[in-house]
């Protein structure tokens, strides 16, 4: 019995729920996190980002230095962004392909923010509505 | 692999993780939670208040970590000079296996 945790993109909340669901795994928890990653060390990388958001910034209602100071703070990995955390329960066996089935569904081109996933092991579970135990309990 | 939980004071988050990435920690999950404690809660003029705001911080690491995580959060989110009730509590879990999806492959 595992409990597979996975951190993921607000944006692909239903992408995953569809996948999990191909997976033939429909049963989850979902709830709002905050997180952050590993720190993106390429500053080349940064530099593309920065640009990028520099030029979104509006610049009649917001000075350079304060959109400047805005940019950086989203970039230097202090910064905590708004993520799904899904928590599903699962036999041994059906591990690899949940876990397929989710990187599958969050892979994108950005490269960093895609998530992570853990996954544990759970000494038991219950079903309350019938008090089974185990691995009857899951699904 | 350990999946480290710490509840901590809502107040306490910014410093805890400041800290966190300064001793090597950087990535973090973040939850807004409410609990209560072996103090059963807070009572205040009668009224009993049970479901106290905390903020749930999640930290995967590796075995020999440990001990430095385990000791920053302490010095971070403890308040007063022996603690105060309603510091939180650290959870560490065996972590099997960790994958990174934007990278596609398995590990921190």
């Amino acid at each position: 019995m595992k409990e597979i945790m996975a951190v993921v993109r607000m944006n692909k909340t239903n992408a995953t729920k569809k996948a999990l669901i191909d997976a033939g795994v429909a049963g989850f928890t979902a709830i709002k996190v905050l997180g952050r990653g590993k720190p993106v060390e390429d500053p080349a990388v940064i530099q593309e980002r920065k640009n990028k958001l520099l030029e979104m910034a509006v610049h009649e209602s917001i000075d350079a230095e304060e959109a400047e100071r805005q940019v950086v703070s989203f970039l230097d990995g202090s910064r905590l962004f708004p993520r799904r955390l899904f928590t599903i329960l699962a036999h041994d066996d059906d591990v690899p392909r949940i876990i397929e089935a989710i990187t599958r569904a969050n892979k994108t081109e950005h490269n960093v923010g895609d998530g992570t996933i853990f996954v544990m092991p759970i000494a038991d579970a219950v079903r309350v509505r019938t008090g089974e135990t185990g691995e009857a309990a899951i699904w | 692999m350990l999946l480290i939980r710490a509840i901590v004071r809502p107040e306490k988050k910014d410093e805890v993780l400041a800290s966190l990435s300064k001793a090597g920690f950087p990535a973090a999950t973040v939850v807004d939670v409410v609990g209560r404690g072996k103090q059963k809660g807070i009572k205040m003029g009668g009224m009993l208040y049970d479901e106290i705001p905390k903020i749930l911080i999640m930290v995967a690491i590796h075995d020999e970590e440990r001990e430095n995580i385990i000791d920053v959060i302490l010095k971070t989110a403890r308040t007063g000079e022996d603690g105060t009730f309603g510091d939180g509590k650290i959870f560490i879990t065996p972590l099997e296996e960790v994958y990174t999806i934007s990278r596609g492959g398995r590990g921190l």
